[in-house]
């Protein structure tokens, strides 16, 4: 990563004094969602701290819990001990769940091309811990709906934020297990640059 | 530039503001709209130094320099750096040796994550009473709450003021239990003299940039006594390939803020007196109650309502709150309720879907129960009397605006004819009875 623009955004971040991801005016959470939908050209993308809870909210959105089986993509062993925590039976015999992919500093160039070859999947969790600004991840949805439970599957995600943090009954997956997943604007903000200044030089 | 310097300076109180027309009822507000913002957290030139000299580090040296510090700052045996506090509370609650299954003696009064880090760790949150002057879990009902499943009792140091960790230690010994903290409220607070996340078996604390002590967005960190605990969680969390990392930029935030952290610690102290002072003088208001032995960290300032000190015994005391809630808020303090509802009765413990299927709770049935507000009657009994004050009072708060939020309580306390006015011929639900609010 080059340090200069490191520094700058990071600057930049505490400089504006937003710094919370429940934060309402906060800006970067939102401009990392808008360019990853524009990138992987998905309606809809969910931010999470780790490729973990990227994992966890793929399965959430499709609906996936404890006692399923699940067709997976290839995953490393971590990943796939994960899935076993979670209480999902992984298998690879068929049409994935969801893809998965995993942005390193050598991909930032051509991440619309990566992202590109996942047309088709439901649901993409895209790895970003490899950029080097911390554990990182994102979910590309195409289904609103999938979107949706995967927000809710975060404690203080998008709904409790519009909601101004209110629970409603509708039925769009709340009423099981939530983590707080939210990632912090000064990550969501350094992996933006990353993925932006760079990809525009490589 | 964008920047949260502010903008304009907040005028010197004066005494008359006191004795204006309510701004509710088109006089002129104590806080002039404009002029509300609380800046928080405060953040220095040092933490953007500390942040450039961070990106030229090893990211892992950054992360446990950062937790060391603080680890020895709390005086806790052992940590391990989160992602955030409900993370935190996952992993302490596994090295304190909680398994599937098991029940967790929890306050229904905390914030939503305490309970569903329980479920996280695949055990069942058992819900109990809290005691009236504290708000924190009140040791009897936790003790009534063990059966032969329970592993552990998990205090929540409620809005910086530790529970009552002698008599719950005694509850936990007589029983076999574990003691868990959740100290996600309570950065520097004390107990005895020590400081609040180096009592328990382990403990919790979410470091989110909304709390006393912030890091730089979002984490946590687990402190252990033993290091039994503490392997076991590290083995846990390799075991299951769950990810909880603390990122480096969040930590280098939490390493410059924790230089400053017990001058924040005085500011905040010196604010919650001299409102206390204020609130002590006007009848309708109290200040936060602290046992002798404890020191509060003021997280968050609970205000008790008391409407037969100015002539409005009458009324029902959540008429009166709600009334004057809207009548603060006009002069510009941004009172909250923070919590309307028992935990227990927010929907992800009424459906108990778990991560599927109704797992954890499949695991123990008996354990996994349909609780009604009514269960919990302390927590009602705060929750229609009381309104909270969150970051008002937290950063270093210019020494106008604190007078300025004591004017704005003395000037609402002084008007009970426009209170009782303003009840009259409204309806006003019970808190609980509106959707539950997170916070
Ligand atoms: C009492 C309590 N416990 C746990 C948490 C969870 O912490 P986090 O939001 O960092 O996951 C919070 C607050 O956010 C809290 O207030």
């Amino acid at each position: 990563m080059d340090h200069f623009d490191t520094a700058v955004v990071l600057s930049r971040v505490l400089t504006s004094g937003v710094i919370m991801s429940i934060e309402r005016n906060d800006r970067e959470l939102p401009a990392l969602e808008r360019l990853l939908r524009k990138v992987g050209g998905r309606p809809h993308v969910t931010l999470v701290n780790s490729v973990t809870a990227g994992l966890h909210s793929a399965l959430a959105g499709r609906r996936l819990g404890h006692g399923d089986d699940v067709v997976v993509p290839a995953l490393d062993d971590a990943h796939r001990r994960f899935l076993a925590w979670l209480g999902v039976r992984a298998r690879e015999d068929g049409t994935p769940a969801f893809a998965y992919l995993s942005a390193g500093p050598a991909d930032v160039g051509r991440l619309g091309p990566l992202l590109a070859t996942t047309a088709g999947a439901p649901a993409v969790v895209l790895n970003l811990t490899g950029l080097g600004f911390g554990p990182a991840a994102a979910v590309l949805f195409d289904d609103e709906d999938a979107w949706r439970r995967a927000e809710r599957l975060k404690i203080f995600g998008t709904f409790d934020l519009r909601t101004m943090w209110t629970q409603t009954e509708a039925d769009d997956g709340v009423g099981g297990v939530q983590f707080n997943y939210r990632l912090s604007p000064l990550v969501a903000a350094c992996v933006r640059m990353a993925l932006t200044t760079q990809g525009a030089r490589a | 530039m964008n920047t949260d310097f502010p903008k304009a300076p907040l005028p010197l109180p004066r005494a008359e503001d006191v004795t204006d027309e309510l701004a509710a009822l088109d006089g002129p507000s104590i806080i002039p709209a404009g002029l509300r913002r609380t800046v928080f957290p405060v953040i220095t030139k040092e933490d953007v130094f500390k942040m450039l000299l961070s990106t030229r580090i090893d990211p892992a040296k950054v992360v446990a320099d950062f937790t060391e510090a603080y680890r020895e700052y709390v005086g806790a045996a052992h940590a391990i750096p989160t992602a955030s506090g409900t993370s935190s509370l996952h992993l302490a609650l596994v090295g304190a040796g909680v398994r599937p299954g098991d029940e967790v003696v929890v306050p229904a009064f905390t914030f939503i994550a305490t309970a569903q880090a329980v479920v996280a760790a695949g055990a069942v949150p058992v819900f109990a009473d809290i005691e009236p002057d504290t708000y924190c879990l009140d040791p009897a009902a936790a003790e009534r709450a063990v059966t032969d499943r329970t592993r552990a009792i998990m205090p929540v140091h409620v809005h910086g003021l530790p529970a009552d960790l002698t008599a719950l230690r005694a509850v936990a010994d007589r029983h076999g239990l574990a003691l868990v903290e959740d100290a996600s409220h309570a950065h520097s607070a004390r107990f005895d003299g020590r400081v609040a996340g180096s009592i328990g078996d382990a403990a919790g604390q979410s470091l989110m940039a909304d709390k006393n002590f912030p890091v730089g967005g979002e984490g946590g960190i687990a402190f252990f006594a033993s290091a039994d605990a503490h392997a076991r969680a590290v083995e846990y969390v390799e075991r299951h390939g769950i990810d909880y990392g603390m990122s480096w930029i969040v930590a280098s935030f939490g390493a410059s803020q924790l230089e400053r952290l017990p001058y924040y610690d005085e500011i905040r102290a010196r604010n919650a007196a001299r409102l206390a002072e204020v609130l002590g003088e006007t009848g309708l208001f109290s200040a936060p109650h602290v046992p002798e032995g404890r020191t509060h960290a003021y997280n968050m300032y609970r205000i008790g309502l008391h409407p037969d000190a100015v002539g409005l015994g009458d009324l029902p005391v959540h008429a009166v709150k709600e009334v004057v809630h809207e009548l603060l808020v006009a002069e510009g303090v941004p009172a909250r309720e923070w919590q309307n509802t028992p935990i227990p009765c927010h929907i992800p413990f009424r459906r108990r879907e778990g991560f599927g299927g109704g797992y954890p709770f499949s695991l123990n049935p008996a354990a996994a129960r349909d609780y009604a507000p009514e269960d919990f009657p302390v927590t009602l009994d705060m929750l229609g009397s009381t309104l909270v004050l969150c970051r008002e009072l937290r950063s270093p708060v210019e020494y106008e605006r604190l007078e300025r939020y004591g004017h704005a309580f003395a000037k609402v306390a002084r008007r009970p004819d426009a209170i009782r006015k303003l009840v009259g011929g409204r309806e006003f639900p019970l808190p609980h009875e509106k959707a539950a609010r997170l916070g």
